[in-house]
């Protein structure tokens, strides 16, 4: 059984039927249209799959699959949107996505650092920080501070060290919390959380697909469109 | 033309076709449907126009019930409307009676709906498709009779709180022993006025709590939420997006309710 969870930007497949079998990554744009998988969640996943979870159960059988524990606050940071999972006593007690003011958080990140060739492995968590809730109309920011003589390396830490503080406010603002996606490999991002943070890798997803495959009788919903 | 000012059962024999904003009084209601008029709620989507249509009358930015109200209030020909803009409403009706007052040539009459009596609410309790209930709840608005050969109650397995919302497919991801909360069961009861009856919730079921996005009840909707033990807040404007599908989806799924 293949799965896979179709990202905006990147896409990742896991076989389970091949042993041992790492996850493997593909870009969105380089992904083949004839793509098909057994089971897929992701934005994009109901083009590419008979059977569909949607983002939020997966990263919660993720969370449940990777995390030990009955009280924790899980955030996954896209490249299109963020969203969280809350348990307390083993339980769902809160979540939330945000598709359209968290718009392009992720996307805008990776942009600007091929943009401006950054390194975000060297980029230090800046003292000061932009107010951003939306990858889009943050960019504002970094165009004002540039032309106010902030280098721009500065100026462009300061916009992701604000939207790390804003996607940590929407997920209620946790004393600790495990991140989930691609941005768990931005140093700066991670480091720009104003709590401590442990950081799960862009899997997440795929280990909720993996338990719900293996659920007895349950291969996940059709897709209903 | 100008709002007129108060109810009158009298003036009501000049009407064939009126609309109505939210609920009106029943005194209003039984006359209209004592003169035989035809009512249309222009809360719901009835004609087939853009909503961009009613911009130069109300904010992009404004509750999509509204706007869905001003557009159809300009496309269809009514003879009056009847707007709630009491207690039972809001403060955006009573703007939005005052501007089609003066867009538009035929009377708006502004009322304020105090009602107590209390039909009951069995729709808010049947087991039945919640799509289907809430569509029955919102036509009630347009009868004063009292309710017949009602559905016994379920024993809840979810709740919906809010207002009916704009856009009902929403509803359709809900099992059918969900019960409704909120302004909507306060518009079954025919007491929209009655925040009592509107802030009550059953905390032994997952519960949604349900606003327009830009509506002020969503501030009550997410106070609500806080004080339920498991809730979601969920707020939406025109369309049900992807993502608030799947919240509910997820909430209703990872809270164990079954479809």
């Amino acid at each position: 059984m293949i799965l896979g969870d179709f990202g905006t930007s990147y896409c990742k497949f896991l076989d389970l039927d091949a042993p041992g079998a790492k996850p493997t990554i593909i870009a969105t744009k380089e992904l083949p249209r004839e793509t098909r998988v057994d089971l897929a969640t992701g934005h994009n996943g109901k083009r590419f799959a008979d059977r569909y979870v949607n983002e939020l159960i997966a990263l919660a059988r993720g969370g449940e699959a990777l995390i030990q524990e009955e009280e924790y606050v899980l955030l996954d940071c896209g490249s299109r949107d963020i969203k969280f999972i809350r348990y307390a006593n083993g339980k769902l007690a809160d979540m939330g996505w945000n598709a359209e003011c968290g718009a392009s958080m992720g996307f805008t990140i990776e942009l600007l650092e091929r943009y401006y060739d950054l390194d975000y492995g060297h980029l230090r968590v800046p003292e000061q920080t932009f107010s951003v809730t939306c990858g889009v109309l943050g960019m504002s920011d970094i165009f004002d501070a540039v032309i106010s003589g902030i280098p721009v390396a500065e100026a462009v830490a300061r916009f992701v060290k604000g939207i790390a503080v804003n996607a940590y406010r929407f997920a209620g603002s946790p004393a600790k919390l495990y991140l989930s996606g691609g941005l768990c490999d931005n140093p700066l991002f991670v480091g720009s959380f104003p709590c401590q943070v442990t950081a799960l890798g862009r899997f997440v997803l795929l280990r909720g697909l993996e338990a719900e495959a293996r659920q007895p009788g349950k291969p996940g919903p059709p897709i209903i469109s | 033309m100008a709002l007129e000012p108060a109810f009158s059962a009298a003036t009501m024999r000049r009407f064939r076709k009126i609309g109505i904003i939210g609920v009106p009084p029943l005194e209003v209601i039984q006359a209209a449907n004592a003169h035989g008029l035809v009512i249309h709620d222009l809360d719901e989507p009835l004609v087939r126009e853009d909503l961009e249509t009613a911009s130069p009358y109300l904010p992009r930015v404004y509750c999509a019930i509204l706007r869905t109200a001003v557009v159809n209030a300009l496309h269809l020909e009514l003879d009056a409307i009847y707007a709630d803009t009491g207690p039972g409403k809001c403060d955006c009706a009573l703007h939005t009676a005052t501007i089609l007052a003066e867009a538009l040539p035929i009377p708006v009459i502004r009322t304020r709906n105090t009602d107590t009596t209390a039909f009951g609410t069995p729709l808010c309790q049947a087991r039945l498709p919640l799509i289907d209930r809430m569509l029955a709840i919102t036509a009630g608005v347009k009868s004063a009779a009292p309710y017949q050969n009602p559905p016994p109650p379920c024993t809840p397995t979810a709740g919906f709180w809010g207002v009916p919302p704009r856009d009902f497919s929403i509803l359709g991801l809900f099992p059918d022993t969900t019960h409704i909360h909120g302004w909507a069961r306060c518009m079954e009861n025919k007491t929209p006025a009655d925040h009592a009856l509107e802030t009550e919730f059953n905390p032994e079921v997952p519960t949604v709590f349900f606003a327009q996005s830009f509506c002020a009840k969503t501030a009550l909707a997410r106070y609500l939420a806080k004080k339920h033990p498991h809730a979601l807040y969920l707020d939406v404007d025109v369309h049900t997006t992807s993502s608030a599908r799947a919240k509910v989806q997820a909430f209703l799924e990872l809270s164990g309710v079954r479809p």
